[in-house]
């Protein structure tokens, strides 16, 4: 059951994205078959994403799959990993490059359970300074290793 | 044609591109030995490193990390059971029983030997077919064009199997996400909702490691612990015997007419050939039963095919620009990031970088035969690192990776959700591939048809009335309805076998 309802939650996710995608694209200019504007092409592509979605969503409901333990969502990776990067995104505007990469590892560390904080640290120099190494000193990147403020 | 690959030759062999084709057969073997992390990932990580070298070097290297991410694959397979990269999923059928028959030596140098083979094999299909196929590519027109790129799409949704609705959606949702951005034709932003950066359109790199690494990382954490190897390989173990050699002789020399021939099409791809290659070995095979529990043929079959399709991939690509894979398609992302068009000019434009590439193609798996015989335990220690102080420095890779593409922070957000959205579809029997090629392909199948259209003066008739354009076009429907129909079989045999089992036992 389990996988079904998230088979028909993504589904209907697509179903979304291709409507507002849909509702957008008609306020664009929809031209002639002959000469097509930039409408043209984004409405019918979203209709027919619609129209698909909603009939996976159907399937989803019609043919049951086979509970399957592969198919289940593990939370504690994925919220981790995504944090992660979006932790670095964050931190990389802000504080530069060093600190984002402390961010970005010890967040990933967080996936297991027991990771213990001193490898994360210890992997975090090591990242720093290879990425110094490479970026900054192979290929001569200018990247923000420091900064305060935007 | 002497003098043209003379000419790839002296490109090739400068040290500076000697050193990079090295450098990038390398990386590619290290991602493609981890788990989980396919040659896919691999480009998109390194095309950043690729910036600052000039366009040919840069090929050579990024063409290095695929090939070399293909031979890495079967390392993983045959060791830990556990594909490092997809294509390499059937060598784990026989591969691993020979690991566990205490043959895992002879296995690796078997698929060092196939691999190497198939590779050449798909080098002289490039060589020999690029440039015709390329004067074919002169003569076409946009609408020819619109209906091979249609073809490619279609191709990449019924050939792989699963289910082709899902295969839909994901090319649908690639071609609408090819739309943000600027309008070619017009100059209008659509979909940018006020971004800036949305203007130039969704970084491909952030998408793509989204979808593939970040996705892939997450799914493979789990279970990452239970992995040991147990086998020794030393050089000795990978002595063949005589009659190991004289087995692997006929499936090596199938699998890279498979595979050369696959790998050529669009949507088929070094995963189905693969595939082909095993499945005609096991229906030749006088004893069938051999497979399954470490039969050579099992091994070295499917090995050249791989890396003869990895080879022949890049002829639509190079030589009319279009892709027929995903991977193929950021090859493709990277030669238009150096300034180089694809399309049917390219080899006459710049011969230096077709040729260089493809004398590269030939070196680089002269390196990767060295790397993997003399120096398998390299990756054989590889895989005895424990993965858990390997993911997270691939994670911060990724975004620094993705970050110093366009110094964008907006573009490492779009990791996060494409990370999200990979690892959603992945749960729920999605496959990401078809959705960047229909991403990659979206804004040229639009531009295209736009053009098609307005030569026919806005009548699709007259456009399906060309022979090749309605040849083209027919078979895509074709293949449409034929993979339709077999859905709809598949429902109904689920649905009566739903019937005759009582529900909780199947």
């Amino acid at each position: 059951m389990k996988t079904v309802s998230l088979r028909l939650v993504v589904a209907a996710l697509l179903a979304g994205i291709g409507l507002t995608a849909l509702v957008v694209g008609s306020t664009y200019d929809l031209g002639s078959a002959r000469r097509m504007g930039p409408g043209y092409f984004p409405v019918v592509l979203s209709a027919v994403l619609v129209l698909l979605a909603l009939a996976e969503g159907v399937s989803a409901i019609v043919k049951r799959d086979p509970e399957n333990p592969s198919s289940k969502v593990d939370w504690r990776p994925l919220l981790a990993i995504l944090s992660a990067v979006a932790g670095f995104a964050i931190t990389i505007a802000f504080f530069g490059l060093i600190p984002a990469f402390f961010v970005v590892i010890g967040l990933s560390t967080l996936s297991e359970r027991g990771y213990g904080w001193k490898p994360a640290v210890i992997l975090s120099i090591i990242t720093c300074i290879g990425a110094w190494l490479l970026f900054s000193q192979l290929l001569g990147m200018a990247l923000p290793l420091f900064r305060l403020g935007l | 044609m002497f003098e043209n690959i003379l000419l790839g030759f002296a490109t090739a062999f400068t040290p500076e591109n000697l050193a990079y084709c090295f450098l990038g057969v390398f990386l590619g073997t290290f991602i493609g030995v981890l788990p989980g992390l396919g040659s896919l990932a691999a480009i998109s990580m390194l095309l950043p490193l690729t910036f600052y070298l000039e366009p040919t070097t840069a090929l050579i290297m990024l063409g290095g990390i695929y090939y070399g991410g293909e031979y890495g694959g079967s390392i993983a397979s045959i060791l830990l059971n556990l594909p490092g990269t997809p294509s390499a999923a059937v060598t784990c059928l026989d591969g691993n029983p020979m690991a566990k028959q205490g043959r895992a030596g002879v296995a690796l140098f078997i698929t060092a030997i196939a691999s190497f083979i198939g590779g050449s094999v798909g080098i002289v299909a490039l060589m020999g077919f690029g440039p015709s196929i390329a004067r074919l590519g002169l003569g076409f027109s946009p609408a020819d064009y619109f209906a091979l790129m249609l073809l490619g799409l279609v191709a990449a949704v019924t050939v792989g199997g699963g289910s082709v609705i899902k295969g839909l959606i994901m090319v649908v949702l690639g071609l609408l996400f090819g739309t943000i951005g600027t309008d070619v034709t017009t100059g209008d932003f659509r979909y940018t909702f006020d971004f800036l950066e949305l203007r130039d359109g969704v970084s491909l790199v952030g998408m793509a490691m989204g979808l593939f690494g970040v996705s892939e990382v997450i799914s493979s954490i789990r279970g990452s612990k239970t992995r040991t190897i147990t086998e020794k390989v030393t050089a000795r173990s990978m002595i063949p015997t005589r009659a190991d050699i004289r087995k692997t002789f006929g499936p090596i020399a199938r699998g890279s007419s498979i595979g050369g021939f696959l790998g050529a099409l669009p949507g088929a791809g070094t995963v189905i050939a693969a595939f082909m290659a095993y499945a005609t070995e096991v229906r030749l095979a006088k004893d069938k039963t051999r497979f399954g529990n470490g039969a050579i043929e099992g091994v070295a079959a499917p090995e050249s095919a791989n890396n003869a399709a990895a080879q022949t991939a890049f002829i639509p690509t190079l030589t009319i620009g279009i892709p027929g894979s995903a991977t193929m398609s950021i090859m493709l992302g990277a030669l238009m990031i150096h300034g180089i068009s694809p399309g049917p000019l390219l080899i006459s434009d710049h011969p230096t970088v077709f040729w260089g590439l493809i004398a590269s193609f030939w070196i680089g798996n002269v390196f990767l035969l060295v790397l993997n015989i003399p120096l398998i335990g390299l990756w054989v220690r590889v895989l005895q690192f424990p993965y858990k102080y390997i993911y997270p420095v691939v994670i911060a890779l990724i975004c620094i990776g993705v970050f110093s593409m366009r110094t964008s922070v907006f573009d490492v957000s779009l990791v996060v959700i494409f990370g999200a959205l990979g690892y959603l579809f992945q749960k729920t029997g999605y496959s990401p591939a078809p959705l960047i090629l229909g991403f990659v392909l979206g804004p040229m199948l639009e531009e295209n048809l736009r053009r098609a259209m307005l030569m026919a003066r806005g009548d699709p008739v007259r456009m399906v009335s060309d022979p090749l354009t309605g040849s083209l076009l027919a078979i895509s429907a074709l293949m449409l309805v034929w993979a339709v129909l077999g859905g709809i079989r598949n429902i109904v045999a689920v649905r009566s076998k739903a019937k005759s089992v009582p529900l909780g036992e199947g």
